[in-house]
């Protein structure tokens, strides 16, 4: 088979990206004279259409059997090429990518010769790989066509409604009692003072009305599992202790409960009965016990009478639901300052947060629209909104929340309309960020109106006698410090994370960004998607966003969703796990350590037979192949023949001053990725192994690199404990390797030349500083002294290594 | 929002303050004798009564609310028998279990026929443990007119057995049954003497365990908390004195301040009530 093999290789400028750094010429000049290579070129930019036809012609002419890209990450582009491959006749796993820009051109832009020598040994190991690979089918499964929008506020009723317009059939789980998210707490939206509800309201009795919809409310999802097209979810629905069917939303219970308790949808400013619902408009229109604060004295069961909607004994439910694709939608949540009592906040009681203050301008308010103030009850003279608190903070949140500039303007403007010159209104901002349509108009109406702005941040909020407050602030524009009394502060709070996200993104298994949102596949192209096939973002879950803003990316995201449903089957990456039964053991002594450690439960070890893996739930994560002690399991595309081959191209020339990295493909190699997108340089000694997760990384494969005299080892992986991208790969990882570790001491290897890493796709930062660091500390130890280790090691690992015969 | 507990000589305050509404639960702990009942009655188990020691000799009771557990129903000042416990919202005195009769109200009972009184007897007023008893007179024209408190009033009839000319009645709130197993009253401890609120409805006897004199007894169940050994004190309330009401919240309440027995006594008592209208109804 070696003599058919005829490899193609097509080094990418990427512009001056790649170019700029790495020699091109020289590369491609290198790798015609590697062994299998027919044909090398380099163009300006592979993946534009002239250069994917460049691809396309060569394989022609040159009768190309397989194809290596030497640009950018393959998470960018491994599927543009594939499909250019195909379009050629060549099946497209024949394709393997050398990542010659975010692993190499971007993190070493000022060591260009070194640069150009490691983009050469990359594209090496990617030649090595690409002589082992074979063609492979995508398996192609079933899709159901139905939705499930997690998340009811306006993004997630956006997507609901599109995809139930298209015809499919949307579960719309919300956590809450109601559906309506943040904007229903709203009185008016920027910049056109339309007021919240009347807009969002009819949207709201549409998802109740529409047939293709079912809203599951006040649940919680419990789990997640299987894969594009075939999501199983486990969902718990809360008991409300009223019987959605039989409650008609009268409120007679409500108006003979003695009970009342803080009104959460009111910020806590209002109160609500025991059994109630939580706003006028709520939907579904179905009453809530609160039985943390009931007394059970039944009063409701009596005025509800012959309707007989209210049952104590419910108990939560558990149902689950078959759903192809999932939009995420689960918004965010207003930071409050109370701890450390930022600017006075829950110390002074005339302090209070936008989102309290939109609470009491609303007409349906706990004050009836009556802006007043805590302390006395009184009309504030004089109000002064500070923005970005807890925004564009390094010491809280770095990132702008985006909207607090338009809705503090929204709020200047209401009190000026309410009570003109009754009142004075101070803004005090960093910059005001009005980039919109319509939005600058808002800024100058505001300013025409009276309204004051201060450039400038407060350092200081002190309490007057009289409740009052007295803001200490450097007025940046005419450079000195100012002093302002005002009868009420407002602070535009930051927009976090909702809470429970952390917990969202452990069972969607989607990644969350260092500030907590999640992340999108691509910020740029794919900014709807997840990494998981099938599970898309709408709102801002994934970053602060407005009304509109939201609203499009629900719509976005439905376009996204139908994309899946719309079809009768989906493809999915054929990388499965497939056994030998004749190597595995499993037919003659009782092993099935493969079945224990499958994370999904796919593999079957009946007695005597030879271990089976069904194919549908087979995620091919490769834990498997690394665990089955007779190397009787592959995986698809990652062969141990395949990595190895890699590991030894790495290791053909200065092996002692390599660090080989195993890297999974979710976490630590995305880390990887953005620390070169970020631009962190680090010392080029760094080759990295790409895997689909951390768990396939096979014992074999470190003692091959040292075998092979690397001078050090890494793996990175997802974060313990719940990053794993396959649920434990990454803890079976872990257990394997800290065994290995204190073998490999024992047998002299010094402690720090094998590092575990966990790092998240989020952390570019820690994964280049754990590079440099490996580098520091393998320049310590000193070339001399790793040679002599290895020597030293090298029988012992020759032996164990024997069996293998690759 | 704004939960928060204080606590004086006088008063222990435990406080809701939201934007608009402020909910002020007022102990009085002059009024307070630290019995159960509003332990014992609280549906959020917020209160609890405990024993503590002043010296080895003597035993006291303390209170306390816990403001997180607390729902600002009001039934625990509904159902205080000395009224120690008030229940403001906005600075208004309510108590909203009662508005919206999820609660019954306590009766208190007192029936004075001034006309037997002698114009200077002061006994009434000084037998009254709490005083709750205002005499005035007017020496000229020969009038008596005596005040009693009586939203305070445990209805001990202390007042009632020390009237020579048997003026005064007083109607208990609580009824039941006290005893002493002699056996299990442990010699020379007098916890339970120390906590009583009324005077000599418990003493210690010649044998020097403790004796009972049940005719003022309120019920209130101080006693028991204070009572070291498990069953040497029985005490068991039987009837409460209170005003109609239909609610689950009171069941519940009157099953644990007497029993499932009691309870089911009344639950009789107002189907027969119920029964009898709907048969008054029907034949009109």
């Amino acid at each position: 088979m070696s003599d058919d093999v005829r490899i193609g290789v097509f080094v990418c400028h990427c512009g001056l990206n790649i170019a700029g750094v790495v020699d091109v010429e020289a590369v491609t000049e290198y790798a015609r004279t590697l062994p299998g290579v027919v044909y090398a070129t380099h163009n300006r930019y592979t993946c534009s259409d002239p250069g994917q036809d460049e691809i396309r012609k060569a394989i022609k002419e040159h009768n190309l059997n397989r194809v290596v890209i030497a640009a950018c990450s393959p998470r960018m582009h491994e599927f543009t090429f594939r499909r250019t491959i195909s379009e050629a006749g060549l099946n497209p796993y024949l394709l393997e990518m050398a990542n010659i820009r975010e692993q190499c051109s971007w993190c070493h832009p000022s060591m260009p010769r070194e640069a150009t020598e490691k983009a050469k040994e990359l594209i090496k190991m990617a030649v090595a790989k690409a002589r082992l690979l074979r063609p492979l089918e995508p398996i192609e499964v079933p899709v159901t066509n139905k939705a499930m929008v997690l998340g009811g506020g306006i993004a997630g009723i956006s997507a609901a409604l599109d995809l139930a317009d298209m015809g499919f059939k949307v579960y719309l789980v919300e956590k809450k009692e109601s559906i309506g998210g943040h904007m229903a707490q709203l009185d008016k939206t920027f910049p056109t003072l339309d007021c919240s509800i009347c807009i969002e309201g009819p949207k709201m009795v549409d998802v109740a009305r529409h047939p293709n919809i079912e809203i599951i409310s006040f649940a919680d999802v419990l789990s997640v599992e299987g894969y594009i097209g075939n999501f199983k979810v486990r969902i718990r629905k809360n008991p409300r202790y009223v019987i959605e069917e039989n409650c008609t939303g009268c409120g007679e219970c409500r108006d003979v409960c003695p009970i009342e308790y803080p009104n959460e949808w009111d910020m806590n400013m209002g109160v609500r009965k025991a059994i109630s619902i939580p706003f006028e408009q709520a939907v579904p229109l179905v009453y809530t016990i609160n039985r943390d604060y009931c007394i059970e004295c039944y009063k409701c069961v009596e005025a509800c009478g012959e309707r007989q909607a209210i049952d104590f004994s419910q108990e939560p439910e558990e149902i689950e639901l078959k759903v192809g694709t999932i939009i995420v939608a689960t918004g965010y949540d207003i930071y409050l300052p109370e701890e450390g009592n930022i600017y006075g906040y829950g110390k002074y009681s005339n302090v209070i947060t936008s989102l309290e203050f939109e609470r009491l301008i609303l007409a349906a308010g706990p004050t009836g629209g009556e802006v007043i103030r805590a302390s006395d009850g009184k009309r504030p003279k004089v109000v002064a909104f500070i923005l970005c608190v807890g925004s564009r903070d390094v010491n809280k949140h770095p990132y702008c929340s985006g909207f607090c500039c338009m809705y503090t303007l929204k709020h200047a403007i209401q009190l000026k309309e309410h009570y003109g010159d009754d009142v004075e209104v101070y803004i005090f901002y960093m910059d005001i960020r009005s980039n919109f349509k319509g939005y600058e108009e808002f800024y100058t109406r505001a300013r025409e109106m009276g309204v004051i702005f201060i450039r400038g941040r407060v350092s200081q909020i002190i309490e007057t006698p009289e409740k009052n407050l007295i803001i200490r602030a450097e007025d940046t524009l005419l450079g000195e410090p100012i002093e302002l009394e005002a009868e009420m502060v407002v602070l535009a709070t930051a927009a976090v994370p909702a809470k429970g996200s952390e917990e969202i993104s452990r069972i969607l298994n989607i990644n969350r960004g260092s500030n907590g949102f999640f992340m999108e596949s691509h910020p740029k192209l794919k900014p709807i998607d997840t990494a998981v096939d099938g599970i898309f973002l709408a709102g801002a879950c994934q970053g602060p966003k407005d009304i509109p803003y939201s609203v499009s990316q629900g719509s976005g995201a439905a376009a996204r969703a139908a994309t899946i449903l719309s079809k009768p089957s989906v493809k999915i990456e054929p990388i499965i796990a497939v056994v030998d039964p004749d190597k595995c053991r499993n037919t003659k002594v009782k092993c099935g350590i493969c079945a224990t450690k499958c994370p999904y439960g796919a593999i079957v070890a009946e007695e005597g037979k030879p271990a089976r893996v069904r194919v549908a739930m087979c995620h091919g994560c490769g834990t498997c192949v690394a665990e089955c002690p007779a190397d009787a399991i592959t995986q698809m595309h990652f062969t141990d023949a395949q990595i190895f081959a890699q590991i030894r191209a790495a290791l053909e020339e200065n092996p002692e001053d390599k660090i080989i990295g195993f890297c999974c493909n979710w976490c630590a190699y995305s880390g990887a990725d953005l620390a070169g997108t970020s631009r962190l340089e680090y010392p080029p000694n760094l080759r990295i192994i790409r895997v689909m997760c951390s768990g396939r990384v096979d014992r074999d494969f470190v003692l091959e690199a040292f075998r092979r005299g690397a001078g050090m080892v890494l793996i990175g992986a997802c974060h313990l404990p719940y990053d794993c991208h396959y649920i434990d790969g990454n803890w079976k990882m872990t257990e394997r390797m800290k065994a290995l570790a204190k073998m490999l001491e024992k047998l002299g290897l010094t402690p720090d030349r094998f590092r575990v890493e966990y790092i998240s796709a989020a952390e570019g930062v820690k994964f280049a500083n754990v590079i440099r660091e490996m580098a520091e500390k393998m320049k310590k130890i000193g070339k001399e002294r790793i040679k002599a280790e290895n020597a030293k090691l090298k029988p012992f690992l020759d032996r164990m290594l024997s069996r293998k015969g690759i | 929002m704004r939960i928060s507990r204080t606590e004086t000589d006088e008063e222990l305050i435990v406080e809701r303050t939201l934007y608009t509404r402020r909910y002020l639960l007022v102990l009085d702990k002059k009024r307070c004798i630290r019995c159960e009942i509003c332990q014992i009655t609280c549906p959020k188990e917020a209160i609890e009564v405990t024993v503590a020691e002043r010296n080895s000799e003597e035993k006291y009771l303390s209170i306390s609310i816990d403001e997180e557990k607390c729902s600002f129903c009001g039934i625990c000042s509904a159902i205080c028998p000395m009224g120690a416990i008030t229940l403001k919202i906005n600075e208004e005195e309510t108590i909203p279990v009662l508005e919206k009769e999820s609660f019954p109200k306590l009766i208190h009972e007192i029936k004075i026929d001034y006309s037997k009184c002698p114009i200077d007897c002061n006994e009434c007023q000084e037998a009254c443990p709490f005083n709750l008893i205002d005499i005035h007179k007017d020496k000229k024209k020969k009038i008596v007119k005596i005040d009693v408190d009586a939203a305070h009033c445990p209805g001990c009839r202390l007042c009632e057995l020390k009237c020579p000319e048997g003026a005064i009645s007083v109607k208990k709130i609580f009824f039941g049954v006290i005893r002493i197993e002699k056996e299990k009253c442990p010699e020379g401890c007098h916890s339970c003497v120390d906590v009583c609120p009324v005077p000599d409805v418990l003493k210690i006897a010649d044998d020097g365990k403790v004796e009972v004199n049940d005719y003022c007894c309120i019920y209130c169940g101080a006693c028991k908390v204070a009572c070291p050994v498990p069953e040497a004190l029985i005490l068991k309330r039987t009837v409460i004195m209170h005003t109609p009401v239909q609610s689950g919240a009171w069941n519940s309440a009157l099953e644990k301040l007497t029993s499932a027995k009691e309870l089911s006594k009344e639950l009789a008592a107002k189907r027969m009530m119920k029964a009898i209208d709907a048969v008054k109804r029907r034949v009109g």
